[in-house]
């Protein structure tokens, strides 16, 4: 522990970590002092007055440095002769506390009194109600009845629209500033502010498009009234009709922790159906924070347009099978493709599906071929050698620490991530971000390189190179690895064209690499992967806490994917070999990929579970359909290889199952065992089977332990609303760093680049898109933008297109008419193309194109 | 006696720059800069014992001496933003004398080597800044400011900021803010506006108010035991009196500290009007309690602390007198009034005590006032006093609380039933 400091708080001595805000240390003691502005992952203000305490401190003698004693022996202490506010004080050796006399009972009596004067006193209406730090403080303190006559209350606006997600109750504000301060400071997103001032003083968002900000949803959490609700929860269910189940969001790499409220509704027959998305205390993954696409991503568990029924092509034509039916056709086709099968997993296919489909293809086939998607990155080899340290938590990254973001749209790809690499640079971690364009996170960087789309693995391995001639080589942590003296010796004379960011990275204590995939081909990115393990492992950046490797996968659990045996290379071999059955979990390349859909089309037997009818399913002989994350228990492998568990949240919908049951009574019917009764023993085969997956048992990763700040109980004032992790922190596999018996192997990169004469288009990811589940959530539709193409502004002249005209995109031989964006983002001969703003896949990597003027 | 700070009055033309050189302009500043090291500049203003004139009283050098010698970069801060009701000196110092308080803001910032000053003018000063703007580039022209002052290495340039008319931004930490462009919210301290992390752009800054600056170039010049010859040992220098309300003869007096209220109001500004007996006196504005004007009070000594042992505080010196017909209730309401308007709303005592008061008040104009009424405005005053982010919740509860414990017949007077009245708690709907 940290160096501790002496305090008494009401008579009782804690010894505490020195330099925490008194707050945070009484609430570690067991004392509750209630704040409403106060918020522990943010500075305090001291605006609400409400944690007023007596204050003192012990008197020292100067000679002795011994406490002063009165006559009865106890020390003599220098009272503050106001009372102070807690949350402006940071603890200091001999300090003393008195939060429970009558005169800090009557002071917090008073502003309480105060606060609740033109408070509306809705309760009974209110979305927070039940769950209010307002309504719970006022059960502990405050008058019985208050003195304010009624007809006295300001009336204000009680529905206003704070963009299309928040709404704001200005009469419920209590002028907290917790909304403001979580997008200035959290954030970093000008969008919320004060207007006015006394009485008047009220929110508004400052911002166009209003409350422009990713993480709007945080701040509905962390608002200690109902002034701020969702537009998705507003008016939907009572805090305590509520059941919160644990679960994992299914949108991204980061795994952030969600609770899923739920209830029996009459909207969805009477069923348990999931209300909100909360954000669920994990402080090695999200905090307490979620993305809004995690927030109100979930409507796809319980969207009409589910397939509930296993479909079967007849002709033209659909038809309602029962599951023995299909199992029956697709047990028959396998068993005569033979190795002519090839087996797709998605990205949010849960570990023990993976698993599944794994033992089905092995059933099929001697020599399957196990392919995920999308399969633009690769490089498992690099993480499992080079990952980051298990124990690593970006809030503990500050001064002493570098993040290098490379390849990634950080914000884009991963926002909770982003967010804490943010927050690790206001605290003064060092963050080099590289890519071929500029990004947002550039604004927090220390030094930013714009490489040239192609150049990114010669950037990386420069470095490396850099790390070298600047004695930066960690010979203790390199006697470990294998081939370091012949890389060292082939980085010799490479020239490093960003020296500057190289030496910030290579002068810190930690360092942390993200490695996205734009602008990168399926075989340069496994090169970068490895060109980040090389520099890890030379400089001795791996094997530790806040050091090591992370991918920026596309998805919730293609780590689980690579863990489990299936690759990306596997994919882009089946564009060479076509299988003549496919049988795919999941995933929709023929919504990104247009050379994949001719293979499907061509297909003799095409298989796809799914939960909805996607571009791929239309090519499916059978239509298997399966549950959401929200119906079943499963475990999703985040990017920092943290192994998560999520619970079941809703019942069934229609006949749906599992994807793991479905895979494993396929397999049955070719033989295999009955499919496993739980998903628990479907882990259990895993941890018997897979050994980074030994201790991934599922009462392990239910495992919870107290975390600081303790944001999770009853105290709802303290953090915010719901927090409380009953279902596990998850657990980490090590990396091969990691154990100082294993041996480690780098070896050189291959620097080849691409060479496309003229204009080229290069996908990038945006986070609001089109993709199968997201574009189930109807309320975050305004938010997903019309398909477009950005362009660089002088090519944009050149071909004299300007900001906001619908062009022509040429590209792998298809034409694509995009809205063009010229913004100054783009790179000269770049066209930037996001993907899955349609269902109409355009470019897959990097390719040649040419952009056309549609004439007047 | 010839005046010290409004020398308009003795030198009508002193606002010009000729004719502030013609009679000793920046002779201060040039001693300072040619005789004294910063630090001596520091401990001759100590020994003077200047205390602040903007309201708080706090010894002028001591503040300076605050300043940390290791920061690189450190501002002065000139608190112009003139907003106290009643309160008027530092206009005519900055209109008619302005030289003088840029020769005291330069001489501030070469004891701390700031590099530059901040004006901070109340909005309504507008006009007034613009002149200002003329002024400094005459000062600049003479090398009295900007680069190599007076052929020094020291170089200091002054600015001028307006501000947009909100009461709190004369409160030092939220001109701050509103200096920086941030919202005009006081902030939280420590850290102090002295200290790293407090100040201007959160640089160790000095903050005083226009007259106060205004006596250091007499300070330099004549030295600080001259200085303390005037007005008391604790309370020492000449201090401009604003008088207005029921007054004969309203306006700005520069007196020594020392002399008694009653030769203030009688001698110098000619007692009261019509021949009506003086009820009650407001000596710093609106901010300070009430003071019953008995002979005790009357016969007091207008120092810091002799102010302060009459209950009520010297604070800028604003003096608005009310004579015997004067409404101490609608007198009061006024004043709430005006904080309630001012309360930034930052934190919950001031920002929802001014307004709850507001609305008794208004209750109670209307006749409505209840004998509960007359208990919340005992209350809620005291709810609000000590528990605020900054002094202006104080403020607000010192017109209040003085006169309800005071005058407490007039309030009595407006309170039709002593009964509770039948305006309930319960909403419409459930009455």
């Amino acid at each position: 522990m940290a160096e501790t400091v002496t305090i008494t708080i009401d008579g009782q001595q804690f010894q505490v970590p020195k330099g925490i805000n008194l707050v945070d240390a009484a609430k570690m003691s067991g004392t509750d002092i209630p704040v409403f502005c106060y918020h522990p992952k943010m500075d305090p203000v001291g605006m609400c007055r409400m944690c007023l305490v007596e204050l003192g401190s012990v008197v020292t003698n100067r000679e002795t440095g011994e406490p002063d004693v009165d006559d009865n022996g106890d020390p003599v202490v220098r009272w503050f002769p106001k009372l102070q506010t807690a949350c402006t004080q940071t603890v200091s050796e001999g300090m003393v506390v008195r939060g429970a006399t009558q005169r800090v009972r009557d002071a917090r009596d008073d502003i309480l009194e105060f606060i609740l004067t033109s408070h509306p006193l809705d309760c009974p209406i209110c979305d927070k109600g039940g769950e209010c730090p307002l309504q719970n403080l006022t059960m502990a303190y405050g008058p019985g009845e208050s003195r304010f006559v009624f007809d006295d209350k300001i009336r204000l606006d009680k529905h206003v629209p704070l963009g299309d997600l928040i709404y704001l109750d200005r009469e419920r504000c209590i002028q907290c500033a917790r909304c403001t301060r979580f997008c200035d400071e959290v954030v970093g997103d000008d969008v919320l502010a004060f207007h006015e001032r006394g009485r008047r003083l009220q929110i508004v968002t400052i911002s166009d498009p209003p409350f422009d900000t990713k993480f709007s949803g945080n701040t509905t959490d962390i608002c200690p009234v109902g002034a701020l609700t969702t537009a998705d929860f507003r008016f939907g269910a009572r805090p305590w009709e509520l059941d919160e189940v644990p679960s994992i969001c299914p949108h991204c790499p980061v795994g952030c922790n969600i609770s899923a409220s739920t209830r029996l509704d009459r909207d969805f027959g009477g069923k348990k159906v999931i209300k909100r998305i909360m954000p669920r205390q994990n402080e090695h993954v999200n905090e307490i924070w979620i993305c809004d696409k995690g927030r109100f991503g979930h409507h796809h568990a319980r969207a009409e347009e589910r397939l509930t029924t296993p479909l079967l092509r007849r002709g033209d034509e659909w038809v309602a099978v029962d599951w023995d039916t299909a199992y029956s056709e697709i047990a028959g086709r396998l068993k005569k493709a033979g190795d002519n099968v090839a087996f797709l997993a998605g990205n949010n296919l849960s570990n023990e599906d993976l698993w599944e489909l794994r033992k089905l293809a092995h059933r099929t086939s001697n020599t399957p071929r196990l392919g995920v998607w999308p399969a633009f990155m690769t490089g498992a080899d690099a993480v499992a050698q080079a990952g980051v340290g298990t124990g690593t938590r970006l809030q503990d990254m500050g001064p002493d620490s570098a993040i290098l973001v490379i390849a990634s749209d950080f914000e884009e790809e991963a926002p909770v991530w982003w967010l804490q690499v943010k927050q690790a640079a206001d605290r003064g971690a060092k963050v080099v971000v590289a890519n071929g364009r500029p990004t947002k996170l550039d604004r927090y960087a220390t030094e930013v390189v714009h490489y040239e789309y192609g150049d990114a693995v010669a950037v990386l391995n420069s470095f490396a190179a850099r790390a070298r001639s600047k004695n930066k080589i960690d010979a203790d942590f390199t006697a470990r690895v294998d081939g370091a003296a012949e890389l060292e010796a082939e980085l010799k004379g490479t020239r490093v064209p960003f020296a500057d960011a190289a030496e910030t990275l290579l002068d810190a204590e930690d360092l942390v690499i993200f490695a996205g995939g734009e602008g990168l081909t399926l075989d340069q990115h496994r090169e970068l992967m490895q060109a980040a393990a090389n520099l890890l492992l030379l400089t001795g950046h791996a094997g530790k806490p806040n050091n090591g490797l992370v991918p920026v996968w596309p998805g919730a659990n293609l780590q689980g994917a690579f863990d489990l045996g299936f690759s990306a290379e596997t994919t882009a071999a089946l564009a060479d070999q076509p299988p003549t059955v496919w049988f795919i979990g999941s995933a929709d390349p023929a919504a990104e990929d247009a050379a994949l859909v001719q293979s499907l089309a061509n297909a003799e037997f095409v298989v796809v579970s799914t939960q909805f009818m996607t571009p791929t399913a239309a090519h499916a002989n059978v239509i298997l359909p399966a549950q959401s994350f929200a119906e079943r228990e499963g475990t999703f492998t985040n990017g920092m290889r943290r192994v998560q568990r999520f619970y079941t949240a809703q019942g069934p919908v229609g006949d749906t199952l599992p994807e793991w049951r479905i895979y494993a009574n396929i397999g049955a019917r070719l033989g295999g065992d009955k499919p496993r009764i739980s998903a628990a023993l479907v882990m259990r085969d895993i941890t018997q089977n897979v050994p980074r997956y030994a201790a991934m048992a599922y009462p392990a990763l239910a495992a919870v332990e107290k975390q600081f700040p303790d944001v999770g109980g009853d105290d709802l004032y303290y953090g915010g609303t719901a927090y409380t992790n009953t279902g596990g922190l998850g657990i980490q596999w090590p990396a091969n760093a990691e154990d100082e018996s294993a041996r480690l192997q780098v070896r050189p990169v291959q620097l080849d680049g691409y060479q496309i004469e003229g204009l080229f288009a290069v996908p990038v990811r945006v986070l609001y898109d089109r993709s199968t589940l997201f574009e189930q959530s109807e309320m975050m539709h305004t938010h997903v933008p019309e398909p477009f193409a950005e362009i660089n502004n002088q090519d944009a002249a050149h071909i004299g297109i300007v900001d906001g005209e619908v062009i022509r995109l040429n590209v792998n031989g298809a034409q694509h008419l995009l809205t063009a964006r010229v913004n100054g983002q783009a790179p000269a001969g770049v066209v930037l193309v996001p993907q899955l703003l349609s269902k109409t896949p355009i470019v897959i990597g990097p390719a040649a194109c040419a952009i056309e003027k549609i004439g007047e | 006696m010839e005046h010290i700070l409004l020398r308009d009055l003795d030198i009508p033309d002193i606002w010009q720059f000729d004719t502030y050189m013609a009679n000793g302009g920046y002779d201060g500043l040039k001693k300072a800069v040619a005789d004294h090291t910063p630090d001596e500049v520091i401990q001759i203003v100590m020994d003077s014992n200047l205390r602040g004139r903007g309201g708080a009283g706090f010894p002028t050098g001591r503040k300076w001496s605050f300043i940390p010698k290791d920061a690189e970069i450190k501002y002065v801060t000139v608190n112009a933003d003139e907003s106290e009701p009643g309160t008027f000196k530092d206009r005519q110092l900055l209109e008619k004398n302005p030289h003088q308080v840029l020769e005291g803001s330069l001489i501030t910032a070469y004891a701390i080597q700031a590099t530059a000053v901040y004006i901070y003018c109340r909005g309504e000063f507008w006009d007034l800044a613009h002149e200002l703007e003329v002024r400094i580039e005459e000062a600049r022209a003479a090398n009295l400011l900007g680069e190599n002052i007076l052929g020094t290495d020291w170089s200091c340039d002054v600015h001028i900021h307006l501000g947009a008319g909100a009461y709190i931004c004369g409160e030092e930490s939220a001109l701050l803010n509103s200096l920086q462009g941030l919202l005009g919210q006081p902030r939280v301290r420590p850290p102090f506006p002295a200290q790293h992390g407090g100040g201007l752009y959160y640089q160790p800054t000095v903050v005083n108010n226009v007259e106060t600056l205004a006596n250091v170039p007499w300070i330099l010049l004549n030295g600080a035991e001259a200085y303390r010859s005037i007005g008391t040992p604790e309370s020492p220098g000449p201090k401009i009196f604003c008088m207005s309300g029921h007054v004969e003869k309203p306006g700005n007096y520069e007196l020594p500290l020392g002399i008694t209220f009653r030769e203030l109001i009688y001698e110098h500004a000619g007692g009261i009007p019509n021949g009506k007996e003086l009820k009650a006196i407001l000596p710093s504005g609106a901010s300070g309690p009430v003071l019953v004007a008995t002979d005790e009070v009357l016969d007091s000594p207008l120092t810091y602390e002799s102010v302060e042992a009459l209950g009520s505080t010297l604070g800028s010196a604003s003096f608005i007198l009310m004579d015997e017909d004067t409404d101490m209730v609608w007198a009061a309401a006024k004043m709430n009034h005006f904080f309630k308007h001012e309360s930034c709303g930052k934190c919950t005592p001031c920002r929802e005590g001014t307004f709850w008061l507001d609305r008794v008040y208004e209750r109670l104009l209307r006749g409505e006032g209840t004998a509960r009424d007359l208990t919340i405005l005992e209350n809620v005053p005291r709810q609000m006093q000590g528990v605020t982010l900054c002094a202006l919740g104080d403020f607000a509860a010192n017109p209040v609380l003085s006169t309800v414990t005071q005058f407490r017949a007039e309030y009595e007077r407006y309170i039709q039933s002593p009964e509770p009245a039948a305006a309930s708690n319960m909403p419409d709907a459930a009455r």
